[in-house]
């Protein structure tokens, strides 16, 4: 069993040294305009593509297409089949299977479907895997996120390799006591909460343990604090940013008046 | 009671590191269960206990951030499903709040309206984002729906309601369960668990 404690993948090159809220700005205005913006496929593929060559610039492009794979390749399989058989807009038929039919319409639809996911997936990868999460954390709480809502972003990273490693201790030792963990369904609906309940018990003693010893390490103090880390940042990225969000503003903007002129 | 005294009461220190626990909870206990190979993933669960200790906005936020947060380290995909998640502890905290969970039949209607609640944000995502499907075995059922000519539409709304119902129920009343287990002088600290408790 593995739970994955992060997508980063360390590095020296020029994207993983471009500052956490640039990437994060991207990731963001790619998504805005690859829905909504104006045009169906050119809105999709432009912001993908500058994400591969993002990703590619980092060194990241196998491990990206693996992730892509991994992660859409059933879902693109099963949009491709129920979209291709029984979109209701089938009108053009393709082939003829017995009863069924592939259709234009509905092929066309899930190659759209596929490949705006496509792009967002390769646009948020492009910040994720080249951003370490505690940076990104930083970075957003030096941009004016309240201090509580970063703590709330950044701990559970920290928290969840010493739950899992628990997990794991639970369920051996209540099989161990003879819990049924398969057979019929009534004996697993059974063998719920005596693997759930402890974990989330002791999950929850942690709790009062872990705010007693943030209040006694100056949590709510309200004087600055300083930091081990110093992110780079350049005037440059700074204007970038604004000019990202500037154009996927005016993008969706543009898509909104498409869609609203009849545009699909 | 003024908002900002309303705020600060509700994100107290404690109830911020119960939060960061819920995420966890949240995104590792699904492991657990998917040993019983039940129909259920429990991915609300943590959610579902900050709404009954802490009220719905505490609640709101932990759903949002673990979703962002599972965006972050294993799978992009989850983000895009953060409003749902956000809708969940909304949901089951305005339960909590007005009286639906001191009972385990009470935990159960609460489970079917936040299926209901969550299902109003979650149909439009899976529609316009994914084309309806979701890459799981619900596909057929959205598949043999079309097939029998209805729109695609109202086929996902039949999958994502049968797909959360079951799941909903048993996190209310589990969530349920733990709290009322839970030991006086922890549920004391936080202000909201008297909802659920008395």
């Amino acid at each position: 069993m593995l739970i994955p404690h992060s997508l980063y993948q360390p590095g020296e090159t020029l994207v993983h040294r471009l500052h956490p809220l640039t990437k994060l700005v991207y990731s963001l205005a790619a998504a805005a305009i690859i829905f909504g913006g104006p045009g169906m496929w050119l809105s999709a593929i432009l912001p993908g593509l500058l994400a591969i060559l993002l990703l590619w610039r980092a060194g990241l492009t196998g491990r990206a297409v693996i992730m892509v794979l991994r992660l859409l390749a059933p879902l693109t399989l099963v949009l491709f089949l129920v979209h291709g058989l029984f979109n209701p807009q089938n009108q053009t038929i393709l082939i003829q299977l017995g009863p069924f039919f592939v259709g234009q319409e509905g092929l066309a639809f899930a190659a759209l479907i596929v490949v705006r996911l496509i792009a967002v997936l390769v646009s948020s990868l492009s910040f994720v895997m080249t951003t370490h999460p505690a940076h990104l954390v930083q970075a957003l709480e030096e941009a004016g996120l309240p201090r509580r809502l970063a703590y709330l972003l950044g701990s559970p990273l920290l928290i969840m390799p010493q739950l899992a490693g628990r997990v794991q201790a639970i369920q051996a030792a209540q099989q161990a006591r003879g819990l049924e963990t398969q057979g019929n369904l009534l004996m697993r609906i059974r063998a719920l909460f005596p693997l759930v309940a402890p974990f989330i018990f002791s999950a929850l003693v942690d709790v009062e343990e872990r705010s007693l010893a943030l209040e006694v390490r100056g949590f709510s103090a309200s004087t600055p604090k300083t930091s081990l880390f110093e992110l780079p940042d350049t005037p440059a990225q700074h204007t970038a940013r604004w000019v990202m969000f500037l154009l996927a503003a005016f993008l969706l903007a543009a898509g909104f008046w498409w869609r609203a002129n009849g545009g699909h | 009671m003024s908002l900002k005294e309303q705020l600060k009461k509700d994100f107290s220190t404690i109830t911020l590191t119960l939060m960061a626990v819920a995420i966890v909870l949240n995104i590792v206990l699904g492991q657990v269960v998917s040993l019983l190979k039940l129909p259920i993933f429990l991915d609300s669960i943590g959610t579902v206990l900050v709404a009954l200790l802490a009220g719905p906005w505490a609640a709101a936020l932990t759903g949002l951030l673990t979703n962002l947060i599972w965006g972050l380290i294993s799978d992009p995909v989850a983000a895009a499903f953060a409003p749902v998640a956000l809708i969940i502890g909304l949901a089951a905290g305005l339960c909590a709040k007005y009286g639906l969970f001191k009972k385990w039949w009470q935990a159960i209607i609460s489970g079917v309206i936040i299926t209901l609640a969550l299902s109003i944000i979650a149909i439009p995502i899976r529609v316009y984002m994914f084309g309806g499907v979701t890459g799981s075995g619900a596909d057929f059922i959205t598949a043999y729906l079309l097939a029998t000519g209805r729109d695609l539409f109202s086929a996902v709304i039949v999958t994502v309601i049968g797909d959360n119902l079951i799941d909903k129920v048993v996190t209310a009343l589990l969530a349920w369960g733990i709290v009322k287990g839970l030991p006086k002088r922890f549920t004391a600290r936080f202000p909201r668990a008297s909802a659920v408790t008395e």
